[in-house]
């Protein structure tokens, strides 16, 4: 649905980015992760045909993008920028009939009203944007964004500043966009919600370091492992298993991580042993770090020596 | 069309809701208003004299002697009639001057509120958005222009001498008015927003835009002093130079206006 391929961005001499290449498939999240100035935003205004590459090309729907046609092609994407972007001045209904009508929507009224009521932001449709949460304004750009019903979203950093409550509202509706089979493109440095939403992470800096699920990029890093609660003590039954040929096994207090090459193939073997051997077992879970320890992990294995 | 109508209805909503921004504008038009009144009548009543007694407007009576709609003034009327007529060219500038401001803020006011971004990643062209911006500009200062000229009208009507008013109605003065106005302002307007697109302070934009005031004081100065008649000819030719000069400057608008320096380089 959207390609880039070898994306390159330079500013005079800085290079914002490099040679940045990914696909975004229908029903997709992709999470574009990487530190401050790591090129997100650029990569963001590149796809989103605001800024034109210096090298490479962006793709929508299989069509190249071009100086030419990047104004049709824009009103198949909608770009949630990183700031709200209101006209303070304006009611929450003028600023989206304005941009219904700049989308060149038959019935710019009627398609306000209903993004007003998905959004439910109806009793506010007359409300001046200025006097406006936080929350509510990103409420009411997201619903900017998808006035238009874009088959491409573009998402920079939607749930900044926001309260918990507002953060889940805007969640459950990247996974409703995902459901309605629309491919979204999320910029964050919110882990814990790209760990909640996405299906595949790329991190970026200037350069894509990796692009994967979260669980094959765990897998790549940490390798598989299965974490088993035991009554203590759990050192007796970690030296059973490393008789028994698993090389690599932790114990600590009552918990075993044993590496595996497959947690949920491994684990009916290995409770069945550890059972025979008379522990008592209270939970068994495949072991999954936390995907800022993999996003750590590989920053720090891209650091310039 | 459509985008750039549906940028002109925010452009007019968000003016709405900010009057104040055409105080300059308003002011402008109450003194091009008020001058020629002082000039005509207020001075004249004070110092006890008549325009016709002095010297100095012998010209007035020359000009204006072969004209078919003074021959029914008296020469007080007459000397009246030409100053207010004079004058009209101030009013051409109260649109330049009231819309200045609106134009100089146009695109780098839209960058500092950061609502230029989700702007630009709409269909939008860069010619809608120019055309936009200048129409939100210049349809208030045309309104302005218009309410400013029938109040002249009434006020001449009501205080100068009889028959007066009837002078401001020939094709010269509202050729003046409604076509020599309306043109100059365009180009200061789009002056002023190829500006707006270039620089990142809305100061800039409004300095160098007023820079069209100049030519038209100029036009005025030749025309108390005789230099040059604006006749209905020489009103179309200077139409149709600032015609092809608004042409032009849409379309050094339009190549100048870099979206991407925008929005990568402005903060």
């Amino acid at each position: 649905m959207l390609s880039a391929s070898h994306l390159t961005r330079q500013f005079d001499d800085r290079v914002a980015v490099q040679d940045v290449s990914f696909d975004l498939a229908p029903g997709e999240i992709f999470a574009l992760l990487g530190p401050n100035g790591a090129g997100k935003t650029t990569t963001l205004r590149m796809l989103a045909g605001l800024i034109e590459p210096t090298s490479g090309r962006v793709d929508v729907h299989g069509e190249p993008m071009s100086r030419r046609n990047a104004s049709r092609l824009r009103g198949r994407i909608g770009f949630l920028t990183e700031a709200p972007g209101l006209w303070d001045r304006l009611t929450v209904r003028q600023n989206l009939v304005t941009y219904a009508r700049l989308h060149g929507l038959p019935s710019p009224a009627s398609a306000v009203d209903t993004a007003l009521e998905l959004f439910d932001i109806r009793d506010r449709a007359r409300d001046q944007a200025a006097q406006l949460s936080k929350g509510l304004k990103q409420r009411v750009a997201l619903a900017r964004t998808l006035l238009h019903r874009p088959e491409v979203v573009l998402l920079d950093e939607p749930t900044s500043g926001l309260d918990p409550e507002s953060a889940r509202d805007v969640r459950e509706l990247v996974l409703r966009l995902r459901d309605e089979r629309r491919a979204v493109l999320l910029s964050t440095h919110n882990l814990d919600e790209v760990e909640r939403v996405a299906n595949r992470v790329a991190v970026l800096r200037t350069r894509l370091i990796a692009v994967d699920t979260p669980a094959a990029l765990r897998a790549r890093l940490f390798g598989a492992r299965l974490q088993i609660a035991l009554v203590p003590p759990a050192e007796p039954f970690a030296a059973l298993l490393r008789r028994s040929g698993h090389g690599d096994v932790r114990a600590e207090d009552g918990m075993l991580s044993i590496a595996v090459d497959d947690a949920a193939a491994s684990a009916p073997a290995i409770v069945r042993r550890l059972v025979e051997a008379g522990a008592q077992i209270r939970a068994v879970v495949p072991e999954e770090p936390p995907l800022e320890e993999v996003y750590l992990r590989l920053l720090q294995e891209e650091q310039p020596a | 069309m459509t985008r750039i109508r549906a940028l002109l209805a925010k452009e007019i909503a968000d003016l709405r809701k900010n009057p104040a921004l055409l105080a300059p504008a308003v002011l402008t038009g109450f003194i091009s208003i008020l001058l020629p009144f002082f000039v005509a009548i207020v001075v004249p009543y004070v110092a006890g004299e008549r325009l016709s007694d002095s010297s100095d407007f012998k010209i007035a009576l020359e000009m204006y002697k072969d004209q078919p709609s003074m021959r029914t003034l008296d020469p007080e009327g007459a000397i009246q009639a030409w100053i207010f007529q004079q004058y009209l060219i101030m009013l051409v500038l109260t649109p330049v001057a009231g819309s200045m401001s609106l134009a100089a803020y146009s695109v780098i006011g839209e960058k500092q509120a950061r609502t230029l971004e989700p702007l630009l990643a709409t269909p939008i062209t860069t010619f809608e958005l120019l055309a936009g911006k200048v129409a939100g500009s210049l349809l208030p200062a045309l309104v302005l222009t218009a309410v400013c000229f029938g109040t002249y009208l009434l006020a001449v009507a009501l205080i100068a001498r009889a028959g007066v008013y009837t002078v401001l109605f020939t094709p010269r003065s509202l050729a003046v008015v409604f076509v020599l106005g309306p043109l100059a302002a365009l180009a200061a307007l789009q002056l002023a927003v190829c500006v707006s697109s270039r620089v990142n302070d809305a100061r800039s934009a409004q300095q160098i835009g007023a820079l069209i005031i100049l030519p038209i004081t100029g036009l005025l100065i030749a025309q108390l002093t005789g230099y040059v008649l604006l006749t209905v000819p020489v009103i179309l030719f200077i139409g149709l130079a600032l015609a092809g000069l608004n042409i032009g400057l849409m379309l050094i608008g339009i190549a100048l206006f870099d979206r991407e320096s925008i929005l990568t380089r402005w903060k």
